[in-house]
């Protein structure tokens, strides 16, 4: 069953790269975290009681509730145009994120660990990657911050693969989560939204010394 | 045999129930269930224009069309009996020869000199050429995961049983039943309601044939759409004895038909240049389907 | 036996110096045809069973030249007979528009026959330096063959092309032959192959990566293949069609020879075979798409085809070095088939291509159009090759794609993960090839025989019988066996033996299995023509009695069904080459509409290869930079010129005088 959710999540990440509207990266990332919720409850069954509660309330309200309501928020209230302005055309994002798919595979079939769980390095990498190339391959800023989201999402993962030895890991990824929810989400663009009124990355770099 | 009577069977209902359930979802009654049969017959009966412009290419399409989906169902099993033929590397053969039945449409579309008719032929030859590699990977996959090579010894030694075939086996079939989408040109990526320029894909490359060709042309499409529903329906029946392997084909392929018809219904269809990265997304997804497969087959380890 | 030929070769060759035009053609044509039937005799003999194995007394710089036509070499020599018998008498009749040109005929006639030799030599010695000797007869031929007419600049530049392209191949060829040569002693092949079999796998590959390269280049496959678009176009249709058909497939040969003779590691090199011509492959037919030449269109669709050819030898090595005999069963196997078929659909369409050209006087299909009615035949002989280019049933295009897809699907069982990445990346890449190859070729048909005539005089009629027989001669071999396969997959039994007999396997037990598929392809193709024409009989039957009319293109009311408002091939791929737009390089030209009534506008797109800009271009003009700074030692004045002789010879005699002075300063100061 989290080999089932693990290959949808990898489908998420397909469907992010075709999509043409902002909502829908919100709608991906809290499909993602509905996924990792389920993948929560069924993989990590060595830790306790309470923090593995903890982790779960975690998961299902940041990743999937409190996160996209914001983002949401933030797109209606700083009037961001709801189209993604990638640099590159859709099709050639499709390719090359089924390419870093195929690439991670290639490379997690060359580690010979026989303990960690290939699937599971696999789907983290490739969320990583992916989150990397968005980040660089789109316009508004908005989409930047989607995708750290997702690069979190992927970090996520793989401390999950080691959560049931290492359960400290996994708290650390939540903290990871709720700091960026917290100071990036809340303080950084609220601010800046205010300051200054415009949403893409070109503008930012009036900023510069010279 | 058997396999070819049901799939002919099923295609004399399955257009029939795609236009009931779009008109019932648009809260009309709708025409009979036979009532696309009736229009095929009464367009037999009718006369033929032939434009000036054309050639004995124009004549002869529409049956080296009709020839070659009809060589095609002869590969399709059903369950665990064979189809009419089989052998190793049929999917092979049942790829091709619905590609040569679309180069002659396509040819043919060209051939009357009209602008519009060269629009979708050029649309109609760049879609399917991307539906080609998700077909075929998606059949490696499964010749991967069963170990054989041909249509027949695939679905008769699939056995779906735990969480993750039944994923897979859910994905190829949303994979196959967009493949039928593209080829029989529904939605959503191509509509069959509309007259617009814009729009048009497979729609207008038939626009001027008429009476005997276009019988024959309509027959071809239903044809298609029981084919491909028999190829979804052969997922789940691999492993039922016939008595309850007919019911459920039957059963499925009415589902198949009534998904469509909800499909288009409440769906719009896609911008025409989104159109090509959605089929590219169909091959992804195969590649995941066969990343599925290894998974189960432990070649990961 | 020999001598009987090279006499042959030496009277004709003698015989067309001296006589008038018309002659000199039909001299060339007998001339073929017999030396053509000799070969072919002893290779149909060698594809039973029985070699033929002669040995002809060399000099004392390379040795004794055995002459050997084996399985593999009577393959290709009977490929090789058919395609040259056919162009010759397609040429005869095609080369009557330049009947004044003598001289030039003279050196045409002589080139043909000198490149039907070299061909036939090249697959039958087996001495390392006569090879070589052979191999270049053949490429200065080609070019004498290409440049025939030498008065446009473009075919010049083409020609040269390809001369400098092909000693490169040259040079690498030389290299390998050399390096075995010194190391052993012996130029005869068996030299190479007991060389191999002592030094390490690591070396063998190496050196047969050097023969690979040597003979890619002459084959085309990518990044080596700038030569072929160029040179394609500019030669002379018959000349074509043979370059294509059997020209490249020397390169075939070249490679598949080595593998038989190298001990190398199979694996490793079919890996690189397959990716190179994956590669090739895709890219050669996305190019061809958006070419507007017919030529240049076919040109790269015979890059394609040399991917095919070289996924199938790649697969065939693969399954060698994993000891899987079906794959390398089937792999071989569909890679001889396609060489075959090749050969033949390429070299009607090149005809076809001829016709066209000598009835309307252009190539570029945005000029045609509509010509199907009034050259019926023509149009017929290249639908049918379009079909079997294309990979599609009934004919043999199909049998080859599908036993080299047979080879990848029966790799999926016995594959690690690397490996089956591989076969995805092949088998996306061998259907992408085969989705294009229909979109480029459903366009060119429909452009230029379908529709109404674009910018075309109205008197063209079919061309003569000497300009069809060749056609209907191949399209009938193509039908053959497309429609009885089984029979030339027994042909194909020895040569694909020679690879696999290494393996111990009961062969006929293989080949039942793969000849019992084809069994059932046969069946089930003759039942789609016979419903097809039944189909057809249906329909005229149930309109006979009702009312058939004809009229205008109805196109949903768009009365004006004129030339101009047919689709265009540019707009016919216009979605795909948005879509591939990073891989192509396409140089729009338009004047844009600017005032309120507008006059006349020009668009005009053009293509260009990007491996060709990045591979040759950059590199020759860096060339030319770094000799421009020499550029002021040739400045035409007599005075400098004798001014640096004076220069050299002062420099000659005084230099040792200068050299001696020094030493002995050097010592007086040593001795300080």
């Amino acid at each position: 069953m989290t080999n089932v959710l693990l290959i949808i999540f990898i489908i998420s990440l397909l469907y992010v790269s075709i999509a043409n509207r902002i909502i829908t990266y919100v709608r991906v990332l809290a499909l993602q975290g509905v996924i990792l919720f389920g993948v929560t409850f069924l993989q990590l069954h060595a830790i306790e009681t309470w923090n593995l509660a903890l982790i779960m309330l975690e998961t299902i309200v940041f990743k999937a509730i409190a996160v996209p309501v914001f983002l949401s928020y933030l797109i209606k209230r700083n009037k961001i145009t709801r189209v993604t302005e990638p640099y590159l055309p859709n099709f050639i994002s499709l390719i090359i994120i089924t390419m870093i798919v195929v690439i991670t595979v290639l490379l997690a079939n060359s580690i010979q660990d026989t303990h960690l769980d290939k699937i599971f390095f696999i789907v983290s990498l490739s969320t990583l990657f992916t989150g990397l190339y968005f980040i660089a391959s789109r316009k508004k800023i908005i989409t930047h911050v989607m995708g750290y989201l997702m690069i979190e999402n992927g970090v996520f993962v793989l401390s999950l693969a080691v959560g049931n030895e290492m359960p400290n890991l996994v708290n650390l990824g939540i903290m990871l989560d709720v700091f960026a929810s917290v100071l990036i989400l809340g303080i950084f663009l609220n601010k800046i939204g205010d300051v200054f009124k415009a949403a893409d990355v070109d503008q930012l770099s009036n900023l510069k010394d010279y | 045999m058997l396999s070819i009577s049901l799939i002919l069977f099923c295609s004399i209902f399955f257009a029939g129930i795609i236009l009931r359930t779009k008109s019932i979802t648009s809260g009309r009654m709708g025409p009979g269930i036979l009532q696309p049969v009736k229009d095929v017959i009464k367009l037999f009966r009718k006369g033929t224009i032939y434009s000036d412009t054309t050639s004995i290419i124009f004549r002869i399409a529409p049956s080296v069309t009709f020839a070659s989906v009809l060589m095609a169902c002869m590969v399709i099993p059903f369950g665990s009996s064979k189809g009419l033929v089989s052998f190793d590397g049929d999917f092979i053969f049942f790829a091709y020869i619905l590609a040569l039945g679309k180069f002659f449409s396509i040819i043919a579309a060209m051939d009357t000199g009209s602008s519009f008719e060269g629009m979708g032929a050029s649309r109609e030859a760049l879609y399917s050429m991307f539906a080609e590699p998700a077909f075929f990977i998606l059949i490696g996959s499964f010749a991967l995961l069963t170990g054989n090579t041909s249509f027949y010894k695939i679905f008769s030694s699939l056995h779906l049983g735990s969480s993750i075939t039944y994923m897979l086996g859910a994905l190829a079939s949303f994979v196959l039943m967009m493949i039928a989408m593209i080829e029989n040109s529904r939605m959503p990526v191509d509509d069959p309601k509309t007259h617009l320029e814009l729009t048009m894909i497979h729609e207008v490359m038939i626009l001027d044939n008429s009476g005997f060709d276009l019988g024959l042309i309509l027959t071809t499409g239903y044809l298609k759409f029981a084919m491909y529903g028999a190829l979804i329906a052969d997922f789940f029946i691999g492993n039922l004895t016939a008595l309850w392997a007919i019911p459920v084909f039957i059963f499925i392929q009415c589902l198949f038909a009534v998904m469509v018809g909800l499909i288009e219904s409440f769906m719009a269809r896609f911008r025409m240049s989104h159109n090509p990265q959605f089929i590219l997304a169909l091959s992804s997804v195969s590649f995941l389907i066969f990343l599925g497969v290894l998974l189960v087959l432990e070649k990961f380890v | 036996m020999i001598n009987i030929l090279i006499g042959i070769i030496i009277t004709a060759v003698l015989a067309i110096l001296f006589v008038n035009s018309k002659t000199k053609g039909i001299i060339t044509l007998c001339a073929v045809f017999i030396v053509g039937i000799i070969s072919s005799y002893y290779s149909l003999e060698a594809l039973l069973g029985r070699n033929l194995n002669l040995l002809m007394n060399g000099t004392s710089i390379f040795g004794q030249v055995p002459v050997r036509i084996d399985a593999l070499s009577g393959w290709f020599i009977l490929v090789i007979n058919f395609t040259i018998i056919t162009g010759a008498i397609y040429g005869f009749n095609y080369m009557k528009q330049y009947m004044d040109r003598r001289s030039d005929l003279t050196l045409h006639s002589i080139a043909f026959i000198l490149v039907h030799f070299a061909l036939i030599g090249i697959c039958s010695v087996q001495n390392g330096f006569i090879f070589l000797l052979l191999w270049e007869l053949m490429a200065i031929s080609v070019f004498i063959l290409v440049i025939f007419e030498h008065e446009k600049p473009d075919t010049i530049k083409a020609g040269i092309n390809y001369l400098v392209q092909s000693h490169i191949s040259i040079v690498f060829l030389m290299l390998g032959f050399i390096f075995v040569a010194y190391k052993t002693g012996g130029y005869s092949f068996d030299a190479i192959a007991d060389f191999s079999r002592s030094q390490s796998t690591l070396a063998g590959t190496a050196l047969f990566l050097f023969f690979f390269i040597g003979f890619a280049i002459k084959s085309g496959f990518v990044p080596f293949h700038t030569w072929l678009p160029y040179a394609h176009p500019a030669a002379p249709t018959h000349v074509s069609g043979i370059m294509s058909g059997v020209v490249i497939k020397i390169g075939i040969y070249g490679i598949l020879r080595m593998l038989l003779l190298i001990k190398t590691d199979y694996t490793t090199i079919g890996y690189i075979i397959l990716l190179v011509s994956t590669f090739t492959g895709v890219y050669g037919v996305m190019l061809a798409t958006i070419q507007h030449n017919l030529k240049k269109l076919l040109a790269y669709h015979s890059i394609e085809n040399i991917g095919i050819i070289g996924m199938g030898i790649g697969v065939g090595c693969i399954g060698l070095g994993a000891t899987n005999k079906w794959m390398a069963v089937l792999g071989f196997s569909g890679a001889l088939l396609h060489m075959l078929n090749h050969s033949l659909f390429k070299s009607v369409l090149f005809y076809s291509a001829g016709n066209i050209y000598q009835a309307t006087h252009t190539v570029n299909i945005e000029f045609l159009g509509g010509i199907l009615k009034k050259m019926p035949q023509t149009a017929f002989l290249f639908l049918i090759a379009a079909v079997a280019i294309c990979g599609l049933p009934p004919l043999n295009g199909f049998i080859s794609e599908f036993l080299i897809l047979g080879a990848l699907y029966n790799w999926v069982f016995s594959a690690n993960l690397l490996s089956l990445i591989m076969i995805v990346v092949a088998i996306g890449g061998l259907v992408l090839i085969g989705g294009l190859a229909i979109l480029c070729f459903t366009k060119a048909f429909s452009i230029v025989f379908l529709g109404t005539p674009r910018n075309i005089k109205p008197d063209i009629n079919e061309r003569g019988p000497w300009q069809l027989v060749p056609l209907y001669m191949a399209v009938a071999l193509m039908a053959a066996i497309g429609l009885y396969p089984a029979f030339f997959l027994r042909a194909l039994e020895r040569p694909v033996n020679l690879y696999t007999h290494n393996t111990v396997f009961n062969l006929n037990l293989l080949k039942v299995e793969a000849i019992d598929s084809l069994q059932t392809i046969n069946w089930l193709f003759l039942g789609f023509i016979v419903l097809v024409a039944g189909l057809i009989f249906l329909s005229r039957f149930m309109t006979r009695k009702r009312h058939v009319e004809s009229g205008p293109t109805w196109g949903c009311a768009y009365h004006s069904a004129g030339s101009k408002l047919q689709y265009t091939a540019g707009s016919y791929v216009r979605s795909y080459s948005k879509l591939a737009k990073p891989l192509l390089d396409i140089e729009k030209k338009d004047v844009g509409i600017e005032e309120v009534f507008p006059g006349e506008k020009h668009f005009e797109t053009d293509s260009y290869d990007k491996i060709e800009r990045v591979f040759i271009d950059k590199p020759l003009n860096l060339l030319s930079r770094v000799y421009d700074l020499f550029l002021f030692l040739q400045n035409g004045h007599l005075q400098r010129y004798i001014l640096y002789g004076i220069i050299f010879i002062t420099g000659v005699l005084c230099i040792p005088l200068i050299i001696e002075k020094m030493m002995i300063l050097i010592n007086f100061l040593n001795n300080l």
